[in-house]
């Protein structure tokens, strides 16, 4: 016993503190209700959004910054010290990266809300400061070589497209007020790409790596085809970057077209864990995955066609929608549901001795309850959007707002049961 | 067991299961898919070179115990237990 609490010692060492990736994830919780709440008030102007401050570029930003990136940085400041074998040099810049990130992105979507520019240079700076510092830690850690070259690779490629988006999302802010950008569309459009594609796309196609085998039980991918949908998604995302600041449409086909080799490698190695492994029920998480996925295809196929000149309804809008709340929402919750009761767990190991039942850690009603709004809410925001119907928006909205209160809820939950000793 | 990872060998101490080396979630599998074996000992020695942090919720889900009988810079070894 005493070797074992030795041990658990260490292991705890390894872990950070649970108050630390739990109030990621309990902020991306209240984010993602925010978020929805801001597309139910967006309603009318959300069809026809073509950028520029106002409500609909606040509820985009509740999500990809309150949920999205505070989602990523508690999993990756608790999950990455676990996979490199390197506790965190130092703990404060995670608990510093939250304390810019909240305050920045309330200030920051509210400047965007008001249209006003002094707020929204007061949270970029916030919010740049507290990726920065991210990228900084996790940079560190990544350069620890170790057997997952792969899941190393999608990293850098995250952190690098991070460094670009924020520089274009700095200027675009700053065209505001001195219209220095000679295209500002384009230029937002090449920040979309970065932050949406290169910089979340590259964490949900690398945590996959490692993720939906460990969930699945299944083997490790086969490193030729992982490294090649490394490189075809890493040329999707700089064509793409080029494509839309250059406003060149030649390179925006061949972008879509790299990531929908990407995407098939990916499938094909998704498919390969679930088919293979020796979990056959997979619940209600992967139903999301796998919507999620379904999601993705459809919005680049959305894309391709654009890309083309198609004229589908409020197009650019909808891909948006798709890629951001069909896509990289979906899965993020999909992923959550099942993760979260993991990390509860390995908290609750650390304190008792004996492993906490994942079972006892998961709150079913909730999930599913949030699963048929979110996607009842994704496909009648779709529909909105095409009809430009406001109240079909409303009302998906309000479903979505509905799934993010049943989703919060899972969330408080498991913070409820990991802060009870007995566990 | 062909097809699962990891290298499996039985001694005076009982059944063992070598997971080094492997890259994640591989140690998982070959750990999860050698006591599912119909036949298995109620006790098997596992040596890692990593903590198997999410190893042991899937264990309890299973029934089983881990105790670390030996832990340093090279490797990491458990005592799994039926309960």
């Amino acid at each position: 016993m005493a070797l074992a609490a030795t041990f658990l010692g260490g292991a705890k060492s390894r872990l950070l503190p649970a108050s630390i990736p739990f109030r990621y994830f309990a902020a991306a919780a209240l984010f993602h209700i925010l978020a929805w709440l801001h597309f139910v008030l967006a309603g009318s102007e959300a069809a026809a959004f073509t950028g520029g401050p106002g409500i609909m570029l606040a509820a985009i930003h509740l999500l990809t910054l309150g949920v999205f990136v505070m989602t990523a940085m508690g999993a990756a400041f608790q999950l990455l010290p676990v996979a490199t074998q390197r506790p965190l040099a130092r703990i404060w810049p995670a608990r510093a990266c939250f304390w810019l990130l909240v305050p920045g992105t309330l200030v920051l979507v509210h400047g965007m809300e008001t249209a006003s520019t002094p707020l929204m240079h007061g949270g970029a700076v916030l919010v740049t400061a507290s990726l920065l510092l991210f990228a900084m830690v996790i940079g560190f850690n990544l350069r620890i070589k170790n057997a997952m070259a792969v899941v190393a690779a999608h990293g850098w490629g995250a952190l690098a497209s991070l460094l670009v988006f924020v520089v274009l999302a700095l200027a675009l802010i700053a065209d505001f007020d001195s219209g220095f950008l000679a295209d500002h569309s384009a230029t937002a459009l090449a920040h979309m790409v970065l932050a949406a594609f290169g910089f979340m796309g590259m964490l949900a196609f690398g945590f996959s790596h490692v993720l939906i085998p460990m969930f699945a039980l299944s083997r490790t991918f086969p490193p030729n085809i992982a490294w090649a949908q490394f490189w075809l998604a890493s040329t999707a995302v700089v064509l793409g970057g080029y494509g839309a600041i250059g406003g060149n449409s030649t390179l925006l086909v061949l972008s879509v077209c790299f990531a929908l080799a990407a995407t098939t490698a990916y499938l094909w190695l998704m498919y390969r864990a679930l088919s293979s492994g020796m979990r056959k029920r997979l619940g209600l998480s992967f139903v999301m995955i796998k919507a999620s996925w379904a999601m993705l295809v459809i919005c680049l196929l959305l894309g391709l066609a654009l890309t083309f000149g198609f004229a589908v309804p409020n197009g650019s809008v909808l891909f948006g929608f798709l890629l951001i709340a069909g896509w990289l929402l979906t899965f993020l919750t999909g992923v959550l549901q099942r993760i979260l009761p993991f990390l509860a767990s390995m908290h609750a190991t650390g304190k008792g001795g004996k492993p906490a039942m994942l079972s006892e850690l998961t709150a079913n009603l909730p999930l599913k309850i949030h699963a048929v709004c979110h996607c009842g809410a994704v496909l009648v925001c779709s529909a909105g959007i095409i009809a430009g119907s406001s109240n079909l928006i409303r009302g998906g909205a309000t479903l979505g707002t509905a799934g993010a209160l049943a989703f919060a809820i899972f969330v408080f939950l498991i913070v409820a049961k990991l802060r009870k000793p007995a566990i | 067991m062909d097809s699962a990872p990891g290298t499996v060998w039985r001694d005076m101490e009982g059944i063992h299961i070598d997971v080094r080396d492997l890259a994640p979630p591989d140690p998982m599998v070959g750990i999860l898919s050698l006591i599912e074996q119909p036949d298995i000992d109620d006790h098997v020695i596992v040596h890692l070179d990593r903590e198997p942090v999410f190893l042991y919720p899937e264990l309890a889900e299973r029934g089983w115990a881990h105790e670390v009988v030996t832990d340093n810079a090279d490797e990491v070894r458990l005592l799994l237990t039926r309960m």
